[in-house]
């Protein structure tokens, strides 16, 4: 049942997102205004910050949707977990190699070893350690389980990154956007900011669908096979 | 750009690679498994042998 309806659903967060793309970009790059200190280099932001918002939010959904599964021997739970996996490292790689062309310009350097850039590395580790796991272990019950663990362990890594420019003093600026308090970015910016994470979140549900419609007939197959040879 | 267009244009243009790749490697995918899936839907054809040792002669 989850299968077909899938399926429908993909166009429906696939057009909306590539018509979102082009929208943001547009803003980000005609409507909003040159930065009077950083220049157009803070263009950046508008891939940068959504990226980083979607790995952080990936990995906390993969690790609700992986802690489902193993809690209530939920399969399809199981499953969305690996389909969120590759996506989420995805971003977070994207996140990270976006803020060293930031950082180049304007902090001299491509990378620094502070308390942000270094969870967020750390993020990428767990998920690239997520999708190995899983693809080391050919049962696929026990490799759910596996990554579940991993994944719930590794979800605390998730407030470090976002409370590391509090906690610490780093190099990295604060946040962008504080939910209680008002933007201190112009309007044209923070519109450009915001269709972008609508892009990329519209993006990931689509990709999500697609690559977990994957996984079922995988699995489906392979369990075919097993009871062809009679396991 | 302003004297940023390496940053900023790479910035984008990695980007656009991360996510191509993406979608591609999971076309290629489904493409794959719906391929598999049709060769396992297909009637396996029982060789007729010629001969057969349950002919009778008559």
């Amino acid at each position: 049942m989850f299968y077909p309806l899938a399926g429908k659903l993909i166009p429906w967060f696939a057009i909306p997102a590539a018509l979102l793309f082009a929208t943001g970009l547009f803003v980000g790059f005609f409507i909003a205004p040159t930065d009077f200190q950083q220049g157009d280099a803070y263009r950046i932001i508008f891939i940068h910050v959504p990226a980083a918002w979607m790995g952080m939010f990936l990995y906390v959904l993969m690790a609700i949707y992986a802690g489902i599964g193993w809690a209530f021997n939920a399969r399809l739970s199981s499953m969305m977990a690996s389909s969120l996996a590759i996506t989420g490292a995805m971003f977070t790689a994207i996140s990270l190699i976006t803020g060293a062309f930031w950082g180049k310009p304007t902090w001299g350097t491509w990378w620094v070893w502070d308390a942000r850039m270094t969870s967020t590395l750390i993020l990428l580790f767990l998920y690239i350690g997520f999708i190995s796991l899983q693809a080391a272990i050919d049962d696929a019950r026990r490799a759910d389980r596996a990554g579940a663990v991993l994944a719930l362990v590794g979800v605390i890594n998730v407030p470090i990154i976002y409370f590391s420019v509090q906690w610490w003093n780093t190099l990295h600026q604060g946040a962008t956007i504080r939910l209680l308090q008002k933007p201190t970015i112009r309007g044209s910016m923070l519109a450009a900011l915001l269709i972008m994470l609508a892009a990329c979140w519209l993006y990931s549900v689509a990709v999500v669908l697609i690559r977990l419609r994957c996984i079922i007939l995988e699995r489906e197959q392979s369990a075919s096979r097993f009871a062809e040879v009679g396991v | 750009m302003g004297g940023y267009g390496f940053y900023v244009w790479g910035s984008y243009i990695a980007s656009l690679i991360f996510f191509v790749w993406e979608v591609v490697s999971l076309k290629q995918r489904k493409k794959v498994l719906t391929q598999q899936q049709q060769q396992s839907s297909k009637p396996v054809s029982t060789p007729v042998l010629r001969g057969s040792i349950n002919e009778t002669t008559s």
